[in-house]
């Protein structure tokens, strides 16, 4: 077997193209920029702001979520389950922040499932890249009101007591509809408040 | 393809950081060291069919329309998407954006004093074949100085996205022109520890002999993280 070794990460810059968005690349419930939202689950939005030391706004920093669908599948062969998989929904989606830092995704509320001896809580991963940031950032986003799921789930166990609440999503009200969630991301700061991420 | 493992990152392939030089890498790079956790399903797993999300197809950021010539060196730059068994990743997302011949990038965050081509706008965005192969035609891009308080220049560079199999094998990375002698100063460049992570960041130039008429060649692979664990059958 041929090894190869992987190429090495570099900063996505300031200038990351904006001419690569479509209006709905940030909607993670359609699989094409013209398909029709995935009505399988409860429609939410996430919101919130990228900061840096000082609590400086971080432009032009792109975000990336990926999550499972409503009923905790994946569309992949990953998945044992991934027949039983939303085909219309597609559970990832790009924002980039604007001139105040804050970026948002529209997505369904993901649903939790059995990994191994473990249960997964209902979470979205995100990784971050920006300048400055000469790897990617990884973390992931859990959601209030699974105080249950939330304890039992692995992940969340592993980041110190302390930190947990860091990773958990405030919910702020509705808009047009939908149920609202902050999530704040803090790259760099005082570290009872920078957001805990993960490397794998 | 589907990724079953991803091992952690080799020793001195991964950049230094903060980043010596790099003034911004000291403001951004958390001060927490991350947590490790083990891949789980979310990490393994990445949509099967992005194209359908992020349209592709764009190949050509020299000639933008009709009879419209980006000014500077026309380049073809070519080369395979593999993981780390170095097997071809098909239908991978391959993103490409890169400065103007005179180092200024068409990006409204740009402000810089050095002028803008109107026929280079300076991205594109393709899908890997079943070889894992991707090719895009554009021009050598100009240095540029960073505005900082070093004198410090970016050497010609182009940047490259890869989306793949998994979610962990999302790569950002840069491609640099060989023989260049500014990239022995690129703060970005050496911030990688090992010379032969840096070599490999470095494409390599064709014979001119070897390309079609009006193009210089350069090759350049690019490896994402992950392997699977079953070999595909051919």
């Amino acid at each position: 077997m041929n090894r190869a070794l992987p190429t090495s990460q570099h900063t996505i810059g300031p200038f990351f193209p904006r001419t690569y968005f479509g209006p709905t690349d940030h909607d993670l419930r359609r699989r094409t920029a013209t398909a029709t939202p995935s009505p399988r689950g409860e429609a939410i939005r996430i919101a919130g702001r990228v900061t840096r030391a000082g609590g400086e706004v971080c432009v032009n920093a792109l975000l990336e979520a990926w999550q499972a669908d409503a009923g905790g599948h994946f569309d992949h062969p990953a998945d044992p389950d991934a027949a039983a998989a939303d085909p219309d929904f597609l559970g990832w989606g790009r924002a980039a922040t604007d001139a105040e830092g804050r970026y948002h995704f529209l997505t369904l509320l993901p649903g939790g499932y059995v990994e191994g001896n473990h249960r997964r809580a209902p979470h979205v991963n995100l990784q971050i890249m920006a300048s400055g940031l000469m790897r990617p950032v990884l973390t992931t986003l859990f959601f209030p009101g699974f105080s249950a799921e939330n304890a039992a789930d692995p992940v969340l166990a592993m980041v110190p007591e302390g930190r947990r609440g860091l990773l958990l999503a405030q919910a702020e009200g509705d808009s047009e509809g939908l149920r609202c969630f902050r999530f704040d991301i803090r790259l760099r700061g005082d570290p009872a408040e920078e957001t805990p991420f993960f490397v794998e | 393809m589907r990724i079953d493992s991803v091992p952690p990152w080799p020793e001195g392939i991964e950049p230094q950081v903060p980043t010596e030089g790099y003034a911004g890498t000291f403001t951004h790079t958390p001060a927490v060291p991350p947590i490790r956790r083990p891949p789980g399903r979310t990490e393994l797993t990445a949509p099967r069919d992005l194209a359908a999300k992020l349209p592709c197809g764009d190949d050509n950021l020299a000639v933008l329309g009709h009879g419209r010539m980006a000014l500077g060196q026309y380049i073809h730059i070519a080369g395979r998407i593999l993981d780390e068994d170095a097997r071809p990743i098909a239908h991978a997302v391959v993103e490409l954006w890169q400065a103007n011949a005179a180092g200024r990038y068409f990006h409204p965050i740009d402000t810089r004093d050095a002028p803008l081509d109107p026929d280079f706008i300076g991205n594109g965005r393709i899908r890997t074949d079943a070889e894992g192969r991707f090719g895009f035609f554009t021009i050598r891009p100009g240095a540029y100085p960073v505005p900082s308080k070093n004198n410090w220049w970016r050497p010609p560079h182009v940047h490259f996205s890869v989306l793949g199999p998994a979610s962990l094998s999302r790569l950002v990375t840069q491609m640099y022109f060989p023989g260049d002698p500014m990239n022995a100063y690129d703060h970005i460049l050496n911030s990688v520890p090992d010379a032969a992570a840096r070599e490999r960041l470095i494409a390599r130039q064709l014979p001119p002999h070897e390309v079609g008429l009006g193009w210089l060649g350069f090759v350049h692979d690019i490896v994402l993280r992950g392997r699977a664990a079953t070999p595909e059958q051919p």
